[in-house]
């Protein structure tokens, strides 16, 4: 009886991470994962990629869609271009953040505003491997054949006021970031894939000068 | 000294700056003109705005989704560039409004408020045709529109060929400003400008084109 009871909740288990996350299943080996994970990223020193996101506005059953490109350079340099449906240009460098909206510019500094502190690491840490590391989030590691997916759940309080989870998919051949998934509280989501990655590209510090 | 001559000039004083304070006094009333501003109705099907937003110094820009739903309601979204949503509302029936998600640094009711007014005036809702009431002058006429607080108007030329711009007022000076560019009666106005005029905040909207993967 207790046999069967146990297994039934095992099967319980499996279906709910797997309907949490169609196609993966918790990681068996989190610990293995997040020591593989690690070294990689240590060799990483600059991605260069472009980018499409899709906001999904659930209740309205509508999408926004947008493209660009984007930059990053060990250790916290970061450059977003967004190029259609309009140009949006945001840098972080070091603690700065830099925006331009049209002829419009703005600089501020991340330290100004707690939030801005702690998005400002969601977005260095997504793409730099450290998310793992971030104590504002708990981390659950899910996998498949491809891909591994971390579910990061906000334990900071502003945070979880924002977000109810933020999902990352690492890809088993370069451990680096292929998609980016933000679900807000209301049930919008935004994802972030990455396309046509560069590893380890000369970028020069210029690109992510702020003026 | 007796206290007349002061209290009637405090009096004086009063009436005069109460009349040159009453930027609508000048002109006459009249009966409603039927028909006039309904054909100036913006229709907001499903339109995807660029909004910047200034106000006290401080800039934010973003996406702003203004969508026609299947309950006849309107929502507004407004989103940053990077999908984060900041605020969510819906505008059922005539005068209904809703919030559906607000971010906490934006939940302020005096906030909540003057957006909705502002969206208000620019959808074309609350106009009660009982309480309306027409303004001239030579060539322009406010077409009023009495508000539980203050006054909507809409403007336009003698002949009611052309909407000059809109305006959100006290009873006795315009507090906002609304303008349309590149609008097509009975369209999406293509821009769309709000400005305050009691303190530092505006609003302007361009639409975009949608992507080609939409």
């Amino acid at each position: 009886m207790l046999k069967s009871t146990a297994l039934v909740i095992l099967i319980l288990i499996s279906l709910h991470s797997q309907a949490q996350h169609g196609g993966y299943t918790l990681s068996n080996h989190p610990e293995t994962f997040r020591k593989s994970f690690s070294e990689a990223t240590a060799s990483i020193e600059s991605i260069q990629s472009g980018f499409s996101q899709e906001k999904t506005l659930t209740m309205l059953s509508e999408k926004m869609n947008s493209t660009g490109k984007f930059w990053y350079k060990k250790k916290d340099k970061l450059r977003m271009e967004y190029i259609q449906p309009y140009p949006y240009l945001m840098i972080l460098n070091g603690g700065k953040i830099f925006v331009k909206d049209g002829q419009k510019e703005n600089q501020f500094s991340a330290n100004s505003s707690k939030i801005f502190q702690q998005v400002n690491r969601i977005l260095i840490d997504c793409v730099s491997g450290n998310m793992l590391n971030n104590p504002d989030f708990q981390a659950r590691i899910y996998e498949n054949a491809g891909s591994f997916l971390i579910e990061f759940q906000p334990v900071a309080k502003n945070l979880k006021e924002l977000y109810k989870n933020i999902n990352i998919v690492i890809d088993k051949k370069e451990y680096t970031a292929t998609v980016v998934e933000m679900i807000e509280v209301s049930g919008d989501k935004t994802i972030i894939r990455f396309q046509n990655k560069v590893l380890n590209a000369s970028i020069p510090d210029s690109v992510f000068n702020i003026p | 000294m007796h206290p007349f001559p002061i209290r009637f000039l405090i009096f004086l004083s009063l009436f005069f700056l109460n009349i040159s304070c009453n930027q609508y006094r000048h002109l006459k009333r009249s009966p409603p003109e039927e028909n006039c501003i309904e054909k100036f109705k913006p229709a907001f099907q499903r339109e995807e705005y660029k909004i910047s937003v200034d106000v006290i110094g401080k800039h934010i820009s973003g996406l702003l989704l203004i969508k026609y739903m299947p309950d006849s309601s309107t929502r507004i979204v407004f989103t940053n560039e990077m999908g984060f949503s900041f605020f969510d509302f819906g505008f059922p029936g005539n005068n209904g409004f809703e919030v559906y998600h607000i971010v906490p640094q934006m939940n302020k009711t005096a906030l909540i408020k003057t957006l909705r007014k502002d969206f208000e005036l620019i959808m074309f809702r609350n106009r009660d045709r009982n309480k309306s009431y027409d303004l001239a002058d030579s060539s322009i006429i406010y077409h009023a529109y009495p508000q539980e607080k203050g006054v909507n108007y809409y403007i336009t030329d003698e002949p009611c060929s052309r909407l000059i711009k809109m305006q959100r007022s006290s009873n006795k000076k315009p507090i906002m400003e609304a303008l349309f560019y590149d609008y097509t009666p009975g369209q999406a106005p293509d821009s769309i400008s709000i400005r305050h005029l009691n303190f530092k905040f505006s609003i302007s909207l361009k639409k975009l084109m949608p992507l080609a993967s939409q």
